[in-house]
């Protein structure tokens, strides 16, 4: 596995971890409700390979921010459902809250270059 | 049962995935696809489910766990691929572990385990001395202890003497030891059969060793009466196989090392407190210390009490009387400490050659690895993940070879105790214990980082980009820095190996010092018969000449005489300096035992049987001690007990010294005079018996005549004097045995270092060496140019080695006799040694060197 691929995937990570989180502030979801959750808040922007959710979701669960329990689905079926902890709240605000920083000094560094782009 | 989060959070896996498909189709279904397309899209929409399940498991999988097992597996796979050398590793790792191991066994039963008493660190050994080294207790000193010390929670006295068990026909000489009440308590002794014997009764407690020897382990012994020199004791009960007497035994009159076997109550007559002028001895002590006593306090203590003693008791006896204190374990095995330390050493040499010759070894083997790590570290290997796959396959290496090691130690455990003197205290106890274990996983684990980390550290500075570029042919390990790294490691090796050559060959030196005897002295033609039991309470003068005349006559003897110890004289004399005291034994001789033994006279004459004066012979140390320069002949010495009036016995003639019961020691001064004037009684003598040959063959027929001429229980011993001078050095022959077979180990191993330093190289050099030929070198300078670098090699290791021994070698001073640490004949042969097997190492691949054929060589490559 070379190095970019690698530094890739763990951008994906990172974030797809943030949005977990925040997925699941309102309450608890299954893994398929999430995926769909993510897709449509983001207007169906961010195409997650649904697949990757689950090693995210365990890394969660690994790192205590999230937790999973047995529940009953809508169709009547037992379900794995995903509750944020109250550590995974916290961690949230600091996720958020790197995110923006991170967010506005991408935008910084960008923002002369759009500009000498409109010149 | 509480699964673990990792197995509670995986659970079900695969039906929520399948779940999760499920959904995800439904949903396409309802937006209106096909179903086929459906699960279609719904598959690709969440990727392959057996990698996301993977890296879900990954998720709770230790990373470091799971890189070590794909380390592992690789490791096992490289292993595999080449069978000869990692055989030979293992084996070459077994040898190191295995040896270090059964040394460490012993050092751990003889010096680290604890006695097998209650509360061990408590006990003390104590006695009084005066002058020289005259070790005993006077009685009334003991019972004044007892009385009056406040150290001691306990005071047990004991006297170990060599007694004769069994009936007349078929008794054996044994040591017994008397013993004060409490000692069962302060040895926490348990008896295996009856029960253990109360003060005051006439009975005897057996050890195992003697119960199985001398009455076949027939528990019916028990309560049945068995002859003890001569006087009727009642078995009382068995001691357990494991019950050992601590003290280490001292017996009247003999250096044997004879183990004891049985026990009787030491009883103090009445009025023993009473400080008359013949004191009462009692032998020696064992104490056991109050909880929270130093044994400095204990000793402090005794000493205090003693000076009161001698205050109060005028009589000069007392007034000289110093006390000695020593923890027990000290006093039992202090002796043997510095020999098992220097042997402890000496085995780490060898496995420290043991580790240079296997990161020789893979050094080697690493060059033609190169590539392959090249190729591993440019897509992205750390530094520690391909030093830790090094270390991983060391650590299978050292892994098996320290299983094999285990075995080895198991079998060569069994070797030393069968090989063992009896000499050395503790050595019965060696075993491999979990201590032991401990030690073989330590050392193993020090040998994997030390070969297997120094390959992967010399390999990580070669250049990468060469190394994916080149072949394997000029790699790292065959590159000109490479052999100088290994030239290194074998010039340690010899190093190593001429540390321990020298200190083997010293002991040799000594051995051979030690087995030098002086021209008329034949110990192998000498048969030497002891005799004990009661029959010599009473002898008479008439008895021993009947019995000397029957032996002369026996058919195979050439001639007989007989020696027995008469008494002990301590004294210091003007030729000595003031306070100096020496020990003078007196032998009372029959006049034949002097050519017997081929004694030389120097000065006078010889004693006869039938001599009307009281007479002496002196050797030349009594001569030195007792007239200096002047000369003794026709001068009186004084000797204890002797006849009235003192001084009445005029020196006669001097002897050479000569050493025929201890070789390792000075010779001691003797004393020697007619034995009819000195038969005190019991009167235990040694006949000594010159043949032409092999003195043993008579043993039989002369033990037939002496329990004829004696009906009741005699013991008679019969050993050549050759063998009795062997056994005296046991612990001699033993470490030299040891130190012998780590020397020559060390030998093959740096052989075998430079045999494949100097081979490497040249394969290696092939096409050089043929490049040189066709330009017209005589093979002849072949040979020369591949000896010379083995030579190279050599003399710095030698000359490395020879330094560190000059300076080791100081350490084992004790080991040696009459040689120098830095005796430099043997010096000079082990380097000569040394340097002719690195000769003999690179011959082989000399020759081979010589024997190229230029036009083979330069297709090479």
């Amino acid at each position: 596995m070379s190095t970019r691929e690698k530094d890739r995937l763990d951008l994906l990570q990172g974030t797809l971890d943030l949005l977990i989180l925040r997925t699941l502030l309102p309450g608890r979801a299954h893994g398929h409700a999430i995926a769909k959750a993510i897709e449509h808040n983001s207007e169906d922007v961010l195409q997650v390979e649904q697949g990757s959710l689950y090693p995210a979701l365990h890394r969660l669960i690994k790192r205590g921010w999230i937790s999973a329990e047995e529940g009953t689905s809508e169709n009547n079926r037992r379900a794995k459902y995903y509750r944020l902890t109250i550590k995974g709240r916290k961690q949230l605000d600091v996720e958020i809250g790197k995110w923006a920083r991170l967010a506005r000094a991408i935008a910084r560094i960008l923002r002369p270059a759009a500009q000498k782009v409109r010149v | 049962m509480r699964l673990t989060r990792r197995a509670r959070a995986l659970k079900d896996l695969d039906r929520d995935i399948r779940d999760h498909i499920e959904t995800e189709t439904q949903d396409n279904i309802e937006r209106g696809m096909p179903p086929e397309e459906a699960r279609w899209s719904a598959l690709r929409k969440f990727g392959a489910v057996t990698r996301v399940t993977e890296d879900t498991r990954e998720v709770w999988t230790a990373v470091w766990l799971q890189q070590l097992m794909q380390d592992v597996r690789y490791g096992l796979r490289m292993l595999k691929r080449n069978p000869g050398f990692t055989l030979v590793v293992i084996a070459t790792l077994a040898l190191g572990i295995g040896m270090n191991t059964a040394v460490f066994s012993v050092v751990n039963a003889v010096l680290l385990r604890p006695l097998p008493y209650p509360n061990p660190e408590r006990l003390a050994w104590v006695t009084t001395y005066q002058d020289a080294n005259f070790e005993s207790v006077a009685t009334a000193d003991f019972l004044d202890w007892r009385e009056q010390a406040r150290s001691f929670e306990q005071m047990v006295a004991y006297q170990t003497n060599i007694g004769a068990i069994g009936n007349a026909d078929d008794a054996i000489r044994t040591g017994i030891a008397q013993i004060s009440d409490g000692f069962w308590t302060l040895s926490g002794a348990r008896p295996a059969f009856g029960r253990l014997f109360q003060p005051g009764e006439n009975s005897i407690v057996l050890s195992y060793g003697l119960f199985a020897r001398r009455f076949g382990r027939d528990p019916g012994v028990v309560g049945k009466p068995v002859m003890l020199d001569g006087r009727q004791v009642t078995v009382a009960g068995v001691l357990p196989k494991d019950f050992r007497f601590l003290a280490a035994p001292r017996f009247a009159f003999t250096d044997e090392s004879i183990n004891i076997e049985a026990f009787t109550p030491l009883v103090f007559p009445p009025g023993s407190q009473a400080r008359a002028m013949g004191m009462a001895q009692c032998g020696d002590v064992l104490a056991k210390v109050r909880p929270g006593v130093s044994i400095e306090q204990a000793r402090a203590e005794l000493e205090a009490l003693e000076t009161r003693i001698a205050k109060q008791n005028p009589n000069p006896f007392f007034r000289r009387m110093k006390v000695r204190l020593a923890p027990l374990d000290q006093k039992l095995v202090g002796g043997v400490r510095p020999a098992l330390t220097i042997l402890m050493g000496a085995v780490m040499f060898v496995m420290l050659i043991v580790c240079a010759n296997i990161a020789n070894l893979l050094l080697a083997r690493a060059a033609t690895r190169r590539k392959e790590i090249a190729i591993r570290a440019s897509v992205g290997a750390g530094r520690m993940r391909v030093m830790r796959q090094f270390l991983a396959e060391s650590m299978i290496l050292v892994l098996l070879g320290g299983a094999a090691g285990l075995l080895l130690a198991r079998w060569a455990i069994s070797i030393l105790l069968r090989l063992l003197p009896g000499s050395v205290p503790r050595l019965a106890e060696t075993t491999l214990d979990g201590r032991a274990l401990l030690f073989v996983l330590a050392v193993s684990a020090a040998a994997a980082v030390t070969f297997g980390l120094g390959p992967a550290f010399f390999f990580w500075r070669t250049d990468l980009h060469d190394a994916l570029k080149d072949g394997a042919g000029t790699s790292f390990g065959a590159s000109r820095a490479g052999l100088r790294v290994r030239g290194m490691i074998v010039a340690i090796e010899l190093a190593l190996a001429i540390v321990l050559l020298s200190g083997a060959g010293l002991m040799v030196k000594s051995f051979w010092r030690l087995h030098t005897h002086p021209p008329g002295f034949h110990p192998e033609n000498i048969l030497k018969v002891s005799l004990s039991g009661p029959p010599f309470r009473t002898i008479r003068e008439a008895d021993l000449r009947e019995l000397l005349l029957r032996v002369e006559s026996t058919p195979g003897v050439q001639s007989a005489g007989i020696t027995a110890i008469a008494g002990m004289a301590f004294r210091g004399t003007p030729a000595l300096r003031p306070g100096q005291v020496s020990r003078f034994t007196i032998n009372a001789i029959s006049e034949a035992y002097p050519r017997v033994m081929g004694m030389r006279l120097l000065k006078g004459r010889w004693i006869t049987d039938s001599e009307r004066d009281r007479v002496a012979l002196i050797n030349e140390s009594a001569a030195r001690y007792l007239f200096g320069d002047d000369d003794p002949i026709g001068r009186p010495i004084s000797l204890p007990k002797g006849p009235t009036p003192p001084d009445a016995d005029a020196v006669v003639g001097i002897v050479a010294d000569l050493k025929y019961s201890k070789l390792d020691a000075d010779p001691e001064p003797q004393v020697y005079a007619p034995y009819p004037h000195w038969m005190r009684l019991p009167f235990t003598p040694t006949v000594v018996i010159r043949t032409p040959g092999d003195p043993s063959a008579v043993a039989p027929s002369i033990r037939k005549l002496i329990s004829d001429v004696f009906e009741h229980q005699v013991v008679v011993e019969t050993q050549s004097l050759e063998q009795a001078l062997a056994d005296s050095i046991a612990p001699r022959r033993f470490n030299l045995f040891l130190l012998g077979t780590f020397a020559g180990t060390a030998l093959l191993l740096a052989m075998v270092g430079i045999y494949g330093v100097i081979a490497y190289s040249v394969t290696q050099r092939t096409h050089d060496i043929g490049v040189c030929m066709a330009l017209g070198d005589q093979r002849r300078a072949v040979v020369r140019m591949v000896v010379g670098q083995a030579m190279s090699i050599a003399l710095a290791g030698i000359g490395v080695g020879l330094a560190a021994a000059l300076g080791l070698t100081r350490l084992m001073v004790s080991l040696l006799y009459e040689v120098q640490p830095n005796d430099p004949p043997t010096l000079i042969v082990v380097t000569l040694a040394l340097a002719a097997t690195a000769l003999l190492a690179s011959w082989g691949p000399a020759l081979k060197a010589a024997l190229i054929d230029p036009a083979t060589a330069l297709r090479h490559e």
